[in-house]
């Protein structure tokens, strides 16, 4: 016999992430999901902004990785709390992953929260974690092409950053192709470009992020 | 990789669908996967017939089918189909779509074996109202 079930099949990872967003909006944290492709420049352009931000947000870091705690070990060397998510193997965090990355951290004293996606331009793109905004980085190193084909990761994207602008010269890479392409996906979404190694446009990025958060409670807390 | 996520939800969905009504056996699994998902179709089917061993779907088929991005107008209200990335409205031009469908990943129905067909076709209906 034919049962009907219309089911949607994401359920359990659905409300980990809504259960996550909720106890992020009562501790009036900001969270990002930061995604990109393996070697998109994620945890250089953190340590590039995060010193920026450490004045006036409180900022933590959930570093999702298949394997090693390599980039959680950059982050520590900025100070700020982080917590190593390790996938072991698999291609993308999830909300259930992020929870129990989330009871690691002192969420209640904090103000901005990053999760750092494993480097992988398709998955993760998927998977609601209970973020409020998203950040896709594409590196010029990457090629112009990748926008087109990865169209998903770019298409709920709130801001997208163009890294490692200073090895354009010794690519191809066609900022306006990226750009048309990026557009036709996201129209809405603002295009940063950067370059960690030498702090460019690392001030307009943490304008950004300083307009998008939540207005902290550093203040009374001092 | 995440297409062993889904067979293994897809399954436990299934199975539980059926042993709410005294199912069994599940025969065939009905699925609706919108393209925003990036779930390849041959690969979850591989991960299917791997995840269903020693479960009620263990000799159930699944049947997928693919759904593309939809989107009604902010303006006008029409519906319309999403092709390359073309948002604006094809009746009025206003590009402030919602869209509406592409991001779907559900059990849709199942196909069930059970012993006494009639009476737990009658217990379903029952517990459906």
């Amino acid at each position: 016999m034919k049962i009907h079930v219309l089911k949607n099949i994401f359920q359990r990872n659905d409300n980990a992430a809504r259960e996550n967003r909720e106890l992020l909006d009562t501790s009036n944290v900001t969270c990002i999901n930061l995604l990109g492709g393996a070697g998109a420049g994620k945890t250089a352009l953190l340590e590039a902004v995060i010193p920026l931000l450490a004045d006036s947000l409180r900022v933590a870091v959930l570093e999702g990785d298949l394997a090693t705690t390599k980039d959680a070990a950059r982050i520590d060397a900025l100070g700020v709390p982080v917590v190593q998510l390790l996938t072991d193997g698999g291609c993308h965090l999830n909300a259930t992953l992020v929870q129990q990355g989330l009871q690691r951290l002192p969420f209640h004293e904090l103000d901005l929260l990053f999760i750092e996606n494993v480097g992988n331009p398709i998955c993760p793109a998927s998977f609601d974690l209970g973020e409020h905004l998203r950040i896709s980085v594409l590196s010029i190193a990457e090629g112009d092409d990748k926008a087109a084909k990865y169209p998903i990761l770019f298409k709920d994207a709130d801001l997208i950053v163009l890294t490692k602008c200073d090895l354009q010269p010794m690519t191809d890479f066609d900022f306006d192709a990226v750009t048309r392409d990026l557009r036709r996906i996201n129209p809405e979404a603002e295009i940063l470009q950067t370059q960690a190694r030498n702090a460019a446009g690392i001030d307009p990025l943490s304008t950004w992020l300083l307009s998008h958060c939540r207005p902290s409670s550093m203040a009374s807390v001092k | 990789m995440h297409e062993f996520a889904i067979a293994q939800s897809l399954i436990e969905t299934a199975s539980a669908e059926a042993q709410r009504v005294g199912a069994q056996r599940v025969t065939a699994l009905y699925c609706r996967i919108g393209v925003l998902r990036q779930v390849a179709g041959e690969l979850l089917a591989e991960a299917f017939y791997i995840v269903r061993d020693g479960t009620l779907c263990e000799t159930a088929e699944l049947d997928i089918e693919k759904t593309y991005m939809q989107a009604t107008c902010g303006q006008c209200g029409q519906a319309y189909p999403i092709h390359d990335w073309q948002w604006d409205c094809p009746v009025c031009g206003a590009e402030t779509p919602s869209v509406t469908g592409g991001d779907e990943l559900e059990l849709v129905s199942i196909e069930a074996e059970v012993a006494d067909e009639d009476s737990c076709a009658q217990e379903h209906l029952s517990a459906q109202r």
